[in-house]
């Protein structure tokens, strides 16, 4: 694939050794909009932690087509949950920090890295939890906070971690819309980790499945179909 | 009213002890609000005294060498205790952090039989030690009096590096305790500014237990932070809130203790507690909208 952003060559993922899925080989296309699907256990999370780097791979690599040589910004954005309550921060302060890796050590940040932190929180909609703690926000102002944050990153990649989960069907999306209207507007690459099909359907352009230990690549019209999914299932259910 | 005028005097006999306390007062809660944020209130318990253990062992190596330390300086037997309470913190808390962040047994177990075999062993080995018994043992228990001005400058100048380097450091040693993964995707060096927040922690753990000993670096290393964060609305209100508590708590338990003739130590960490429940108290009878 000429655009490509990200290459998996032969990839192999697991932990300490133990491969969880192997053989990985696909790409990801610049300005897609990317669905990764699969039960839990099919190995989403370690997939996504190799590609942001929290885990080396076993084998294989991720190749990352960097047009200027600099290294690919990846704006993550984690499941709400896994935050502990007793940090004292506001939305903004959470936000703020996307803006670090622009930031030397022992440096204040500068005046016009907190203007486009404020605007990467008002661009999320979530410009009136600034000033509320992020602890006390409920799951879809968490999740809009999280995507500020990323944003703030002034990512290459946008890799979102079930950003749907515990969050009311409105306010889910409300999440998804705005996340396909950051990828047109500033032709953001997005990886989107979900067990919603009915969004994948809507907005992606490429699916990822995961699979007992297999990984298929397609169209959401390819592997979307009914005919797909039962198939799947049957073999899930064998 | 008397024994407040006295403890300003500039004369007074003790106002190292003072201004020591008062230092250490101001700065454990500084490391305390990481301790308390990373949940590793359990280590605040136990670091101090390992590090009071590692003070025993330095004293005691001349004697087991068959050196007689009743010819050393006072300054040597400093510069010794320092040396032994830094090392024994030091690997303590990189050891205790590793093994937590492996995630493998019970990391309360560990904690704890580390605090009761470090408290009992540094008893054991000062009590056989004959050199040790002179002002060590006071100083385990908690008693503040024979602060030099080496201690008093050492401690002030240690104390002050800590600061300078949290607050230096600051927004770096917060996005790593908050936010691991964040950080790596941001290409930060999470263990480079791990080791540096420990080694942190483990310096200021070291000084206050060689300047007050383990009861007061831990009643100051945890409660000051714990009492102020139900209070605080953001990271530097409850930084400053938790400083302020322990430094002028500090200065009160001095002033309590030399008024009604009580070690300075335990009087410190009693108020802290009474403190802290009033807190919690205070805390729990605001209205909904004000907590």
């Amino acid at each position: 694939m000429d655009n490509a952003i990200l290459i998996f060559d032969n990839l192999s993922i697991g932990y300490n050794g133990q491969p969880v899925l192997s053989g990985i080989s696909l790409s990801i296309a610049r300005d897609s909009f990317t669905a990764i699907l699969g039960a839990n256990g099919s190995g989403k999370s370690t997939l996504l932690k190799t590609l942001l780097g929290l885990i080396p791979p076993l084998g294989g690599g991720i190749e990352a087509a960097s047009p200027n040589g600099v290294p690919l910004v990846f704006g993550y954005v984690p499941q709400a949950v896994q935050f502990d309550p007793v940090y004292l921060l506001t939305g903004f302060d959470v936000v703020l920090m996307g803006t670090y890796g622009r930031v030397r050590p022992g440096r204040f940040v500068p005046s016009g890295e907190r203007a486009f932190a404020r605007e990467c929180l008002a661009a999320a909609g979530a410009g009136e939890l600034a000033h509320r703690r992020f602890a006390e926000l409920s799951g879809g102002e968490k999740q809009r906070v999280l995507i500020a944050r990323a944003l703030a990153t002034r990512p290459d990649i946008l890799v979102l971690d079930e950003p749907t989960a515990g969050v009311d069907a409105e306010a889910a999306h409300n999440v998804l819309e705005f996340i396909a209207g950051v990828r047109e507007e500033r032709h953001v690459t997005v990886m989107l980790v979900t067990h919603d099909f009915a969004a994948v359907r809507h907005h992606a352009r490429q699916v990822i499945w995961l699979h007992r230990g297999k990984v298929l690549c397609g169209s959401p019209e390819e592997l979307l179909t009914s005919e797909h999914i039962a198939e799947i299932f049957e073999i899930g259910i064998g | 009213m008397e024994a407040l005028m006295k403890i300003l005097s500039p004369d007074f006999l003790l106002r190292n002890s003072v201004y020591t306390s008062v230092l250490v007062g101001f700065a454990c809660p500084l490391v305390g609000v990481f301790l308390v944020m990373r949940r590793l209130v359990f280590m605040g318990v136990a670091l101090p005294q390992i590090s009071s253990t590692g003070v025993a062992v330095a004293l005691s190596v001349p004697m087991w060498i068959g050196l007689k330390s009743a010819g050393h300086s006072a300054g040597s037997e400093h510069t010794l205790a320092f040396a032994g309470s830094t090392i024994f913190s030091l690997a303590a808390i990189l050891v205790l952090a590793f093994l937590e962040r492996r995630g493998r047994g019970q990391p309360e177990g560990r904690l704890g039989t580390a605090y009761v075999v470090a408290a009992s062993l540094s008893i054991l080995l000062l009590s056989k030690n004959p050199y040790g018994e002179i002002g060590w043992l006071d100083m385990l228990k908690g008693e503040v009096i024979t602060i030099s001005n080496f201690d008093l400058i050492l401690t002030a100048a240690t104390l002050t590096l800590v600061l300078a380097t949290l607050g230096l450091f600051h927004k770096e040693l917060l996005l790593v305790s908050f936010d691991r993964p964040m950080a790596i995707t941001l290409r930060k060096n999470v263990v480079f500014w791990d080791v540096l927040l420990y080694l942190l922690i483990g310096l200021t753990v070291s000084m206050a237990v060689l300047s007050v000993g383990p009861l007061i670096a831990f009643g100051f290393l945890l409660i000051p932070a714990l009492t102020a964060h139900p209070f605080a609305r953001n990271m530097r209100q409850f930084t400053i809130m938790a400083s302020l508590c322990g430094g002028v708590m500090a200065f009160v338990g001095f002033w309590v203790a030399y008024s009604i003739d009580l070690p300075v130590g335990p009087t410190d960490v009693v108020l802290l507690g009474m403190l802290y429940t009033a807190a919690w108290v205070i805390h729990a009878l605001l209205p909904a909208e004000l907590r």
